[in-house]
């Protein structure tokens, strides 16, 4: 059974059409990551599957349940964690105060002490929450998300001002859970987090799906051209090579390509033959933030088009 | 494909669930001792600096009671309305505003009962007021306790319940945290002063009738009449708890419709 799944989910707020025909599905233990810009209707998205919205149409289940229905939230509540973007904990209660008194909502919840280990405030758990750092609130707030065993997890932006080793400790611990078998419902702005943890990626833009897959080979990144740069000792011409390059900037060449290998086979046994030495040798697919980039820019200039 | 997921919670589990958040409500209030001192020790500071200064004399127009008489069910009137209306409002509004609330309700606890839970932690408050000052008045003053026990808890009850409902309704019409403790405070204490808490009000006087408007008034005077030892004069102010019980069915019905779980957006 999956986690989570959409099919032709439609909303609108008066005449706006925030989502539209979107569908999409999770299997159970995977890591998801919902990405679109500001407006895209990932928010929108998001809230229906919570619970907070109600849909125009389309079929929405959670955990196979769904979460429109008044009667399932309950239940829902008890399996689904959320750790929204803003802070919100009680200041003048220790940690381990604040993840007791959550524990106690849960029919099962995970031991208090697991929890604070596996967020790393074990120094800390007898500390008042307004004495912690901003990453240690964020950790304690994940650790709120996960007290009462999640099945789901929603993390809206879980590492959002973090410092790098912090982000680090955040993404084992997302890696962890989802290892253990939860779902986790990730959504981020920053693309080398979704390419470290997704399996499944779903781009919204202007209220539709505009493309999914997995991190590697979304938008057809895996099948797109690969560029190969380096630089040439001054004593060799630009002309001398086997291949044509695409572009170049005084000796550093670039060629762009479908056939890196070929490419790159030809490249190299003339250079070898030569002696001649490929400074700062580089082959590049395309970031999974610049295929993002295209997609949700090409979005916004063929709906201005429709506009127009 | 549309099986509704098997009930998990029974009475016991929601009576658990409820008495778990009431601990945790409690635990809050108690580990904010300044604002703890504020709700309790006012009440107490001004019926010992009153009592000090001029109790022991009589009001004429009052049945001749002294002013410690008039002063103690004053001031537990006035403990029951810091407790459930200031205090209350300005906490909703800051848990609110904050996001604290919105937090709440993305777990199981359910709504009615973290409102549960914040009913009686409140009306702990209240009632741990009231028996301070019963026990200052009869220890310190001489002021007898009430005459009609069962009058005086019903007024506790009908008080608790009313000034709750009143607290709910206006947190839920004040926009932010910056103004909800100068707006309560200062319409609380306007109230106060015009209703006769400090001095007391002839019942034909202008500043009656105006008071007689709002619920403030009718809780003083509610509270009073379970205190009075005169025989003849009934313990039961049911005219004042009738206006009181109103103020807050109303303020209930205000209360459920918009009430707010999230901050404002800006």
């Amino acid at each position: 059974m999956s986690s989570l799944s959409v099919t032709s989910l439609n909303k609108s707020y008066g005449k706006l059409h925030a989502v539209r025909d979107v569908s999409f599905e999770v299997a159970r233990g995977d890591v998801f990551a919902l990405l679109g810009p500001n407006g895209a209707g990932k928010t929108t998205t998001i809230e229906i599957l919570e619970g907070f919205l109600k849909r125009d149409s389309g079929d929405v289940r959670v955990l196979g349940v769904d979460p429109g229905v008044h009667a399932n939230q309950r239940w829902l509540r008890s399996r689904v964690g959320v750790v929204l973007q803003e802070l919100a904990v009680e200041a003048f209660f220790t940690v381990r105060e604040v993840l007791e008194r959550n524990a106690g909502f849960y029919r099962e919840p995970r031991a208090v002490d697991e929890v604070i280990e596996l967020v790393g405030l074990r120094e800390k758990a007898d500390v008042k929450v307004k004495m912690l750092s901003g990453g240690q609130q964020r950790r304690l707030d994940i650790g709120l998300g996960i007290i009462g065993n999640p099945l789901l997890l929603f993390l809206d932006e879980p590492t959002t001002g973090l410092d790098p080793a912090a982000r680090r400790m955040t993404w084992d611990l997302i890696r962890t859970l989802s290892d253990q078998g939860t779902t986790v419902m990730l959504s981020s702005h920053y693309m080398d987090e979704v390419e470290a943890l997704a399996r499944h990626v779903v781009v919204l833009a202007k209220g539709r799906v505009a493309a999914s897959g997995t991190p590697s080979s979304l938008g057809g990144r895996d099948l797109g051209k690969v560029a190969i740069s380096f630089t040439l000792p001054s004593s060799v011409a630009v002309t001398d090579l086997p291949v044509t390059p695409s572009c170049c900037q005084g000796q550093r060449v670039e060629i762009s390509t479908e056939c890196e290998l070929e490419v790159l086979a030809r490249l190299t046994s003339w250079a070898l033959a030569k002696d001649v030495q490929l400074v700062g040798l580089c082959v590049m697919r395309q970031t999974l933030e610049d295929v993002y980039l295209g997609l949700t820019r090409e979005s916004l200039t063929s709906s201005e088009e429709v506009r127009s | 494909m549309a099986t509704p997921p098997p009930r998990e919670h029974t009475r016991t589990s929601d009576l658990r669930l409820v008495l778990h958040q009431v601990r945790y409500e409690q635990k809050a209030f108690w580990i904010n001792k300044v604002g703890a001192l504020f709700t309790i020790g006012f009440s107490v500071l001004f019926l010992v600096m009153l009592g000090a200064t001029d109790g022991k004399q009589t009001i004429s127009y009052l049945g001749n009671i002294t002013n410690d008489d008039y002063y103690v069910p004053g001031f537990i009137a006035y403990g029951i309305m810091s407790a459930c209306f200031s205090m209350l409002t300005i906490n909703i509004v800051n848990r609110r505003e904050s996001g604290l609330l919105k937090r709440l309700r993305l777990t199981p606890l359910p709504t009615w009962a973290l409102l549960v839970s914040i009913f009686i932690s409140t009306a702990i408050v209240a009632i741990v007021q009231v028996i301070v000052l019963l026990l200052i008045g009869r220890l310190g003053y001489a002021v007898p306790f009430p005459r009609e026990w069962l009058a005086f808890v019903v007024v506790l009850v009908v008080g608790i319940a009313s000034f709750t409902a009143m607290g709910m309704a206006v947190s839920s019409v004040i926009p932010n945290q910056e103004t909800a403790g100068p707006v309560t405070s200062v319409a609380f204490f306007v109230l106060l002063f015009l209703s006769g808490l400090w001095f007391p009000l002839q019942a034909s006087s202008g500043l009656a009738k105006f008071s007689n408007f709002f619920p403030v008034r009718h809780l003083l005077l509610a509270v009073r009449a379970p205190f009075e030892q005169q025989p003849g004069l009934s313990p039961w102010a049911w005219h004042d708890l009738g206006i009181v019980a109103a103020w807050g069915v109303v303020a209930a019905i205000v209360a459920t419709r918009r009430f707010r779980w999230a901050p404002r957006r800006a």
